[in-house]
């Protein structure tokens, strides 16, 4: 970012693309799927190193899907992993000098916020019915307005906060950087400091949004 | 800052790619591997509880054939003692036997030996008493009747006498 909220684009087949954005995101799967193959290429079963990171990542993940969705949406794992390694990459990524966050274009936070209500929606209807398209209209048909409110503010809310978060996040370190004389760096490493805690909390504040709402949409009603 | 473009298109199709990528990569060889972990953990519980309780048996056996053996022990070790007993007590009477034994010979012996030197003594008297009597009679009796006469009298003296003699 050489000037603060100007994003260079490419045309590509009639479309235009934020080229950074594009790239940083492919640096990311890339590392996400480095650290994976690292950690998984000899699998132990009396695990070391990175290993015991990913995989201390997946199986907290599980549980978490598992006590929130239930069984049946066991399936919907690897998705929320996947959610949690990329997000968590992305927002660190940004900390490192002379990248971004993919994380800090709203196409990216919506995009993925739009995909998880998406799914919502189609596995709720597949999953559940004409029972998941009546719950909208309960306790009475009125109730509609809100709900329809409700499910367009989720992904709306969903992707400005992690946006919001993680640009905030960005911005201010240029500024530090630029207030601040160099000889003086302590405010920029607490900020910093303070930014990889907020990627952190925001992945995970994301991922963990990202299984409530599908948890509506798959696991059993207790009525 | 905010605009929406087709990025949003294309950030959707890599986030699947990745999620399919890693789901292949890294998800399923790792939840195959907690659930061979997982089955590893088990077997290897049931196999300590199964060795356990071997162990318990084997230990209650082993316990079970000591007491045994003790028994065994004492109940020989009881028989040899009461078999000494007896030994001990058979050879104290054939010993008591004997020793009776002895002295009654000993008592027969005793009273034979008393009973030459009585008769013996008799004889010597006898005839010291017939030299004594025919010194101090001087007339010669006849030899019969003299032998008789002293005879009682030496009977007499036996039977006072000589009889009560401490032997």
């Amino acid at each position: 970012m050489h000037e603060i909220g100007v994003r260079e684009t490419v045309q590509f087949a009639g479309l235009t693309f934020n080229e950074e954005t594009l790239i940083m995101t492919w640096i990311t799967m890339a590392i996400v799927i480095l650290i994976a193959f690292l950690a998984t290429r000899s699998l132990k079963m009396v695990p070391t190193g990175a290993q015991n990171i990913v995989e201390a990542i997946i199986v907290w993940l599980r549980e978490q899907v598992a006590t929130n969705l239930g069984p049946k949406g066991d399936f919907l794992c690897p998705l929320i992993v996947t959610l949690f390694l990329f997000l968590l990459v992305s927002n660190w990524l940004g900390l490192v000098p002379f990248m971004a966050s993919p994380t800090n274009d709203l196409n990216t936070t919506l995009g993925l916020a739009l995909l998880i209500v998406i799914m919502v929606h189609v596995l709720g209807v597949y999953m559940k019915g004409m029972h998941y398209i009546g719950h909208f209209f309960k306790p009475f048909p009125i109730f509609v307005i809100i709900n329809v409110i409700e499910e367009i503010a989720k992904p709306i809310t969903l992707a400005f906060r992690l946006f919001g978060n993680i640009l905030a996040g960005e911005i201010l370190i240029i500024i530090l950087l630029k207030l601040v004389p160099i000889w003086m760096p302590i405010p920029s490493v607490i900020w910093l400091a303070f930014s990889i805690f907020i990627g952190g909390v925001q992945a995970f504040i994301f991922t963990s949004l990202s299984m409530a709402y599908l948890a509506n949409a798959v696991k059993e009603s207790e009525e | 800052m905010i605009d929406i473009n087709a990025t949003i298109l294309a950030q959707m199709l890599n986030f699947l790619i990745l999620v399919v990528v890693l789901r292949a990569v890294a998800y399923k060889p790792i939840v195959k591997m907690l659930k061979d972990r997982e089955d590893t953990i088990a077997a290897s519980l049931k196999k300590a509880d199964d060795d356990a309780a071997k162990a318990e048996a084997a230990l209650k056996e082993y316990q079970d054939q000591l007491a045994n053996a003790r028994t065994k022990a004492q109940d020989i070790v009881d028989k040899a003692e009461k078999r000494a007993q007896e030994d001990h007590e058979a050879f104290v009477q054939a010993t008591q036997k004997e020793i009776a034994q002895m002295k009654e010979a000993a008592e027969q012996q005793i009273q034979r030996e008393r009973q030459q030197a009585v008769e013996q003594l008799k004889g010597e008297m006898i005839t010291l008493s017939l030299a004594a009597a025919s010194k101090i009679v001087s007339k010669n009796m006849d030899a019969d009747e003299n032998e008789k006469l002293i005879g009682e009298f030496i009977d007499q003296l036996d039977k006072d006498k000589i009889g009560d003699m401490p032997c």
